[in-house]
C-alpha cells in the first residue's frame, strides 16, 4: 500500500519545520517542479534511502551560502568550513529521519543519512520522476527532492 | 451571473499568488477557473455549491484574480453540444426542433385544478425536420492538452495545494518516460506550466494515469481549442 500524499508531505513538513526553527520562520517555499531527466544537486547533500511503505529516496541539498547562513543563525561566527557544512547537513537529515521514523515506525525503513558534496559518490538510480521542492532563505537556495519508485502508485 | 460565464485567472493573480491567503475550499475554486469551463462546471468540480461559488467568484473578480474569458462561436457551439455549423457549410440551416402537436392525456388528479392545456384546432402539416447527427457519433476535434490545466485539475481534486501537487507527482510517475522525452518534456512546473502536449500517445498516457491514480477522468477543459 503506497503512502498517502499526506504521509509523503510529512517529509517536507519536518524539513521545513526544522529549518524554520533555525531561521526564525524565514524559509520561503517556491513553486515545486517534477523532473523527469535529471537530479538537482547543490554544494552539500544529505540523502536517505526509503524502503517498506515507500520505496525510493529523499534528500536535501543546499548551497554553501545557505549553509553559511544557517551556521551563522546558530550563533556561530566565522566562515563555514567543509566539516561544518557536512555536520549541518548531517544534523538536518538526521532530524528528518528521526521525525519520520517516529511517525511511521517499522513499516518504513530509512537508511542512515549519507552526506556528500557536489555529486554523490555512488550513482543514484533515477526514478521515472522526482518531486523537487525549492526552499529559499535570504536569496539562497536549498532543495528538498523526493524520488519514489513507479511501483509506489500501484 | 448565470453560471454560464467562463473565467480565467489573470496576470494580477500570477503576481499576487504568493501572498494570497484563502481557505482551502476557496483555493480549490480559484484554481479551478481555467478559461475553459463555465462557472457552474467549475463550482461542481471544486465541490462548491453554486450559491457558495457566487460570492467567492465576485470576490475574485473584485480582486482582479480572475476575469471573464469571451469565447468564439465555435467554442460556444461545442459547449452547447450543437455541431460546428461552419464546418458543415452554410447550406445547412441552424438546428430547429419541431414538435408535432400531440393529444394531451389527462393528468392523474392534480392537487390544484388547472385549466386544461389548449389543444390545437388544426394539426400543422408535417414539416421536413433537419437531420442532425448526434453529437456522440462524431468526437469533437480537440486541440493540444494544456499541462497547466491538467496540473490544476488534479490539484483541485485534493483541496490542499501541497497535497494536490504530490498527487500530480504520483500521476506522472505512471507516465512512460519515453513518451515524455519524445515531446521534450523534461519537467512539469506545478504552477503555471506553459507546455502544450500535442502527441496523442502522451495525451492518452496522461489521461490514463489520472484515471488510474486520481480515479477521475480528465475533463475536456484541459484541451485547448482545436
Amino acid at each position: 500500500m503506497p503512502l498517502h500524499e499526506r504521509d509523503i508531505h510529512y517529509f517536507i513538513e519536518v524539513t521545513v519545520a526544522y529549518l524554520n526553527k533555525i531561521t526564525g520562520n524565514e524559509i520561503v517555499l517556491r513553486d515545486p517542479t517534477i523532473e523527469f531527466q535529471s537530479l538537482v544537486f547543490s554544494a552539500y547533500t544529505g540523502l536517505i534511502h526509503l524502503k517498506g511503505d515507500a520505496e525510493g529516496f529523499a534528500y536535501l541539498t543546499a548551497s554553501q551560502q545557505f549553509l553559511q547562513h544557517l551556521h551563522a543563525a546558530r550563533h556561530h561566527h566565522g566562515r563555514v568550513s567543509e566539516e561544518h557544512s557536512r555536520d549541518l547537513m548531517s544534523d538536518l537529515t538526521g532530524t528528518i529521519v528521526h521525525n519520520v521514523q517516529k511517525r511511521f515506525g517499522p513499516s518504513l525503513k530509512l537508511s542512515e543519512p549519507r552526506v556528500f558534496s557536489t555529486v554523490p559518490d555512488d550513482p543514484i538510480e533515477m526514478p521515472p520522476a522526482v518531486f523537487v521542492q525549492p526552499l529559499m532563505w535570504r536569496k539562497e537556495h536549498a532543495y528538498f527532492v523526493l524520488g519514489l519508485a513507479s511501483s509506489e502508485t500501484i | 451571473m448565470t453560471g454560464t460565464e467562463i473565467y480565467k485567472r489573470t496576470a494580477v493573480y500570477d503576481r499576487e499568488a504568493g501572498t494570497i491567503r484563502l481557505h482551502a475550499p476557496q483555493w480549490k475554486l480559484l484554481l479551478a477557473f481555467d478559461g475553459q469551463r463555465s462557472l457552474a462546471e467549475v463550482a461542481l468540480s471544486a465541490d462548491v455549491s453554486f450559491a457558495e461559488a457566487l460570492p467567492l467568484t465576485e470576490r475574485f473578480l473584485t480582486q482582479e484574480w480572475i476575469e471573464e474569458q469571451p469565447i468564439t462561436l465555435d467554442q460556444y457551439l461545442k459547449r452547447t453540444g450543437a455541431p460546428n455549423v461552419s464546418a458543415l457549410g452554410s447550406v445547412v440551416p441552424p438546428a430547429v426542433v419541431l414538435h408535432e402537436p400531440r393529444a394531451e392525456t389527462p393528468a392523474p388528479a392534480p392537487a390544484s385544478p388547472l385549466p386544461p392545456p389548449l389543444a390545437p384546432k388544426v394539426a400543422a402539416p408535417p414539416l421536413p425536420i433537419p437531420v442532425i447527427a448526434p453529437v456522440t457519433s462524431r468526437p469533437l476535434p480537440r486541440g493540444p492538452m494544456r499541462l497547466s490545466a491538467v496540473v490544476d485539475y488534479i490539484t483541485s481534486l485534493v483541496g490542499n495545494t501541497s497535497l494536490g501537487q504530490l498527487l500530480v507527482y504520483r500521476v506522472f510517475l505512471r507516465v512512460p518516460s519515453d513518451l515524455l522525452q519524445a515531446e521534450d518534456i523534461a519537467s512539469v512546473h506545478l504552477v503555471n506550466d506553459t507546455s502544450l502536449i500535442r502527441g496523442e500517445a502522451l495525451q492518452k498516457a496522461i489521461a490514463n494515469a489520472v484515471n488510474e491514480v486520481a480515479k477521475r477522468p480528465l475533463p475536456d477543459g484541459v484541451y485547448a481549442s482545436a
